[in-house]
């Protein structure tokens, strides 16, 4: 330590920050964040995930987990540091690749490579380093968009010294500035004057009846208000983990403590677990009548077709068409043993949407009844119309903001605990009032695609056609209901006969929700791997087959560009390679409806001198701002960093929640058409104002007799000038209500290719290329558009190879509650990704392009299963296939 | 606490007088209900402390033993080894040109964790830390090493518990860097009330059949540092990690391997990790390598001697012949282009 330096104060991004009054149990994290650095970001608190990285001296260290004492006399550089001077290289970098999508993880990346980056400079001068040291040096950093191949590019780049011209920063992506500086505001980092934080009291036992609340301890505790959550008339506890009241209090630290002295009483009953316990004849029931399975999450993977209930089970929803014919064919070819009936049984683990940003509600209820609300949430409209139901408020009153959103996936779309606690303690408190779930809470308790066991029977017929389908599919999804996997197999392979079953199962743990394609990757997993089983039983090139099975025009075109790839075109026959280390190439197909929400409104105003378009909707980092930037660009002919963009916001205008693909093309038409009305109006003012006759709009500005006007001089003046647009409904015949959307017509497709190396003796299976193909239509944004693929190649990646939500078997509670027990990819598991888009067979819908995040994520896992039956002649049946599920299918 | 103790004698009376001063908590319902508790790095016990303020529950004094003089640097000694300090972090083990001595030591301390971690954690919290058993840190969970009765993980979710099956908890010992002591028979030196003494790694880590501590020592001993005997001459050394991801995760099964070959293999050291409560040199692998030539089928056949102890719970069936293979990966890694 240098002499003069003060023992109890760090130097923080320049500034004396003083640790010596701290308490011992402080994390370092804790006090840059309360001093106004919020650009390191609290996400897993156990040092796994590095969102939290600083670099201690120049050392990048996991802030979360450093005990603030231990910053004394020492220099500490964050994100915001680094970009003191102009940004660093690479944050340049990461801006250019587009290395981020919703920016949560973003400045811990940033900060773990910079480090990297200028100690590799200095060591190696200027020079791209090999992938694996990219990937070692940012182990301790995960990013659940899943952008590492960018990341990997950016990080190339900036030790290549292709980033070292101090421009400003521009990046693919229209916020990518603030999220690489650190400065994008989340939910998370919102502190109100005066809020208070708020802890749930979650129940210990799966199973109570008749529970009551002694609140009584903890509402006499100085300065702490509760609230009490369990449904009124259902007194009854059904999960571990489920939320029975809240507390808060001024610190985190005094809730917590009040929340411990909340008594949960009630009658301890049998609890049931699992699939097999829940349909067992003498299992306990979960919901007992039919007024209790109103409670019933019914927010499950999608809206619960109507069904009937026999115990725990809810259906089966049964569809399909010729389900007679497909039930003879089967039945016929079982009994003639048929070797060209694939009959096998498919399971999925539970998957965890893990957003960096947790569930987190700052919430500040007033005693007008007005609310505002921040909020992490994929639907700033329904999220204002579901608090102002809950709280008997009107509506226009409800304010929900969510400037940016640190990733949703599916599991931030409706109210959640957090929300409603978050309301009901303010209303009580009288203030603001903070609840964010820790990580054990949204691991464990926030939502989870559900565990599947599907039976699938699929017949070919020997003139190579598909005669049969029959999927039948048990949902293990705890207190929800709304299975959906086995219907998703009617958007694939036209009108074969077939019938598909879907069971919920209910027991007693934590419901699962929507999660990114409900129920489609488990459908793929066992449709896509039997389809392939087919193929190699047939001798046929399984590309091949799928082009013969599957009517759809757009997915020909994609299945020609996947034959053609040099690695799918030279690879061996299954089961050919040997030795230790053995690699298969896999291929699958996925199907998604295209979704629009007509209702979708945007306003294009000129407000100090520059357009500003804003909609009622969010960015999760799924690339929206770009997408309206663009569209208002491309009007104009101006560049999308001269456009503002304001979403983040509810407000009585409606705009499209972020779910089911719809927000790309209710949103791109809607501002083209509400740019345009601006643009024409412009002219008229303009040319007004400023006296120009003949004026006309051209890329960049009015066109006049005498000359151009650029759009910055029309713009200053028409101060004010707006225009605006509704998305309306497509004009095609074939539009099917949704919610409040419509499936319009079409289905987009998409191919993925997974070439895989399998350590037959370590068990590990390591994803080495993959090649996606999209036909979406026209790309609308098209940094975003490519990191959406690669996101949902990488989280389809730990779908098969290595997340798993962990249940314990007696109590329902979940094992894999951190970042170390739920296992997602990390940069050294990703592949290098290459991403095909073939932009035609949309032209029927405004704008010709349509939304990506669902259709880009369906068949990666099935991808990778038929990749590891390729290298190794054994089919995985169970999902993630783990090193332990691997060395049994092997070694039996 | 920002005055830390310099010395053995000033650690000493800080934790004399914070144990005098702590408030006696509730015996038995957390690993963290000793009054007094020592930190080094604090990226194991920081953790848990998160997750105890957020259940609300009291916390126990810290004292920082990261500035205490004699558990800081790496020290020569007579004859060729080193006396390790115990506050010497993951990352300079794995990147110190002295510790390069022993390969598989190096290679270790480089595998585990996240480079955030390894740029923190320290030699001794590696060794000390507690067991990561999901049960056991789940607040909710009451078992025997929480001051309970009974193993929810035996009878839950124990995918990736123990293969050789010592004593009632089923989680693996999560330390890297005592495997890799292990297998380079470091001695390890405690300061106690007594004065300093060596022990040896398996009597600080014990037989793996107490399953309510995480180490023997007590709460006025502290662990100083783990002396190196000198590396053999033209020690080769390797350390193969099995795990599902590539990097970060816990060890599956976890291999140190030290060899030292002539025309014969002359010496050999073997100790894992991830399949038993503590870490285990393994001498039936050891003994059917050395003697032998390092050829592919000597190799084989003495890593398939690892299974010998094997002793699987119903879901850890796997780990005998992961055992065997990152045994024989480890192996042929540390033979490298000796393997004949």
């Amino acid at each position: 330590m240098p002499e003069g330096t003060d023992v109890r104060t760090a130097e923080v991004d320049g500034r004396a920050v003083s640790v010596g009054h701290l308490d011992d149990h402080v994390t370092a994290l804790e006090v840059l964040r309360s001093t106004g650095c919020t650009g390191p970001k609290d996400v897993c608190g156990g040092g796994v995930c590095g969102a939290c990285t600083i670099q201690l001296d120049g050392t990048p260290v996991a802030s979360c987990l450093l005990p603030a004492v231990a910053l004394a006399g020492r220099t500490v550089t964050t994100v915001h540091g680094l970009s003191a001077a102009g940004p660093h290289p690479v944050q340049r970098a990461f801006a250019a690749a587009d290395a981020l999508q919703c920016g949560f993880c973003t400045p811990g990346f940033v900060t773990a490579a910079a480090a990297f980056v200028d100690r590799w400079r200095a060591e190696h001068g200027d020079v791209a380093p090999p992938r694996d040291a990219i990937g070692a040096a940012l182990a301790g950093n995960l990013c659940r968009c899943g952008a590492y191949d960018a990341i990997h590019r950016a990080v190339a780049a900036a030790c290549a010294g292709e980033h070292d011209d101090p421009a400003p920063l521009v990046g693919a992506r229209h916020d990518a500035a603030p999220k690489v500086r650190g400065d994008a505001v989340y939910t998370a980092d919102v502190r109100l004057d005066g809020m208070l934080e708020g802890v749930v009291v979650r129940a210990t036992a799966p199973h109570l009846t008749d529970v009551a609340l002694d609140l009584s301890v903890a509402a006499e505790m100085p300065d702490v208000v509760v609230a009490p959550m369990l449904a009124e008339g259902d007194p009854t506890v059904r999960f571990v983990g489920q939320v029975v009241a809240a507390v808060a209090a001024p610190t985190l630290d005094l809730a917590a403590q009040a929340a411990a002295m909340v008594a949960v009483l009630g009658a301890e009953a049998p609890a049931t677990i699992g699939l097999d316990a829940a349909m067992a004849p003498d299992a306990a029931l979960v919901f007992a009548d039919r007024a209790a399975r109103k409670g019933a999450f019914g927010g499950g993977e999608q809206q619960a077709i109507p069904a009937r209930w026999h115990g725990n089970v809810r259906g089966p929803v049964r569809l399909g068409w010729r389900g007679g014919t497909a039930e003879r064919r089967i039945t016929r070819a079982r009994s003639a043993s048929d070797p060209l009936l694939v009959e096998t049984t498919f399971e999925t683990a539970g998957q965890v949407h893990t957003a960096l940003e947790p569930h987190v509600a700052v919430a500040d209820v007033r005693a007008d009844g007005t609310v505002r609300l921040w909020a992490s949430t994929q639907a700033v409209g329904d999220l204002a119309r579901a608090v102002a139901a809950r709280l008997e408020v009107p509506v226009g009153g409800v304010e929900v903001i969510a400037e940016h959103v640190g990733g949703g996936f599916g599991g931030k779309l409706s109210m959640t605990d957090e929300v409603v606690a978050a309301c009901l303690l303010s209303r009580v408190a009288g203030c603001p009032v903070r609840v964010r779930w820790s990580r054990a809470e949204e691991l464990s308790a926030a939502g989870y695609r559900p565990p599947t066991r599907s039976r699938i029977s699929l017949l070919a017929a020997v003139d190579g056609s598909l005669a049969a389908l029959r999927l039948d599919v048990e949902s293990d999804g705890g207190t929800s209901i709304g299975a959906s996997a086995a219907a998703q197999s009617l958007l694939l392979y036209g009108r074969t006969p077939r019938v598909v079953r879907d069971l919920d199962v209910v027991s007693h743990a934590a419901p699962g929700c929507a999660f990114r394609a409900p129920g489609g990757p488990p459908m793929a997993w066992a449709l896509e791997q039997a389809v392939d089983e087919a193929a190699h039983r047939l001798g046929t090139d399984p590309l091949e087959l799928r082009r013969r099975w599957d009517g759809n025009e757009r997915r020909h075109a994609l299945y020609d560009w996947a034959g053609a790839l040099p690695a799918w075109r030279d690879r061996g026959p299954v089961g050919s390679s040997s030795g230790r280390l053995r690699r298969g190439i896999g291929a699958a197909m996925s199907s998604w409806m295209y979704f629009v929400d007509p209702g979708t409104e945007v306003t294009c105003e000129v407000r100090d001198g520059r357009v500003v378009v804003t909609c009622s909707t969010q960015d999760m980092g799924t690339g929206t701002r770009t997408v309206l930037a663009n569209a208002a660009a491309a009007v104009l002919g101006i560049d999308p960093e001269d456009v503002d963009v304001e979403i983040g916001r509810s407000s009585p205008s409606h705009g499209p929640t972020s779910g089911g693909s719809r927000t790309a093309a209710s949103v791109f038409p809607t501002t083209t058409a509400a740019t345009e009305a601006l643009r024409d109006e412009v002219v008229a003012v303009a040319a007004g104002e400023l006296g120009l006759a003949e004026a006309r709009p051209i890329d960049g500005g009015i066109a006049h007799r005498d000359g151009v006007v650029p759009w910055k001089e029309a713009l200053a003046a028409a101060p004010g000038v707006r225009g605006a647009a509704t998305r309306g409904a497509d004009l095609a015949r074939r539009v099917v209500p949704f919610g409040d959307s419509q499936a319009g017509r079409g289905l987009t497709g998409a191919v993925h290719l997974c070439e895989v190396e399998v350590d037959t003796r370590l068990g590990r299976t390591r994803v080495l290329r993959a090649w996606a193909g999209l036909a979406v239509g026209r790309v609308l944004a098209e940094g975003p558009a490519r990191s959406q693929v690669e996101g949902a190649l990488v989280q389809g990646i730990g779908y098969a190879l290595f997340e798993e939500r962990a249940v314990d078997p007696h109590t329902g509670a979940v094992v894999s509650a951190s970042l170390e027990d739920y296992r997602i990819p990390g940069m050294a598991d990703t592949p290098e990704i290459e991403v095909h888009f073939h932009t035609e067979g949309w032209e029927h819908v405004p704008g010709g392009g349509v939304g990506i995040g669902e259709v880009a994520a369906v068949g990666v896992a099935a991808a990778v299963g038929n990749a590891v039956h390729h290298a190794t002649g054994w089919r995985p049946t169970v999902a993630p296939v783990t090193p332990a599920r691997l060395l049994e299918g092997l070694g039996s | 606490m920002i005055d830390r103790p310099t010395t053995l004698a000033a650690l000493a009376a800080a934790l004399a007088s914070a144990e005098a001063a702590a408030p006696v908590p509730a015996v038995g319902s957390s690993p963290l209900d000793r009054p007094v508790v020592l930190r080094a790095g604090g990226t194991d016990l920081q953790e848990r402390l998160g997750s105890e303020r957020r259940a609300g529950r009291r916390l126990p004094t810290i004292v920082d033993v990261g500035g205490v003089e004699p558990l800081c640097g790496i020290h020569p000694v007579p004859g060729g080894g080193v006396l390790l300090g115990a506050a010497t972090t993951v990352m300079v083990l794995a990147e110190s040109a002295v510790v390069a001595a022993w390969p598989a030591l190096a290679a270790a301390a480089g595998g585990l964790a996240t480079p955030q971690i390894r740029a923190v954690a320290t030699m001794g919290g590696n060794l000390l830390q507690a067991t990561r058993c999901p049960y056991v840190r789940n607040l909710d969970v009451s078992c025997w090493r929480t001051g309970g009765i009974g193993c929810a993980a035996r009878d839950g979710v124990h995918d990736r518990g123990v293969v050789i099956d010592l004593g009632p908890c089923v989680a693996p010992h999560p330390s890297t860097l005592a495997a890799a002591l292990l297998a380079h028979e470091a001695t390890i030196v405690v300061a106690g009330a007594e004065g300093q003494e060596e022990w040896s790694l398996s009597a600080v880590l014990g037989d793996g059949t107490d399953a309510t501590v995480d180490h023997q020592l007590d709460g006025d001993e502290v662990l100083v540092g783990a002396r190196l005997p000198a590396p053999w001459p033209d020690e080769r050394g390797a350390y193969v990690r099995a795990a599902g991801r590539q990097l970060a995760e816990w060890p599956l099964v976890e291999a140190v391997v030290r060899l030292a070959v002539g025309d014969v293999i002359t010496r050999a050291a073997v100790a894992v990790g991830g399949v038993a409560a503590v870490p285990l040199r393994l001498p039936e692998v050891e003994a059917a390598l050395v003697g032998h030539a390092p050829t592919a089928a000597v190799v084989a056949a003495a890593a398939a001697a690892a299974t010998a102890r094997c002793t699987p719970l119903p879901q850890t069936g796997y780990k005998v012949p992961l055992l065997v293979g990152t045994v024989q990966s480890a192996l042929e890694e540390a033979l490298g282009e000796a393997l004949r």
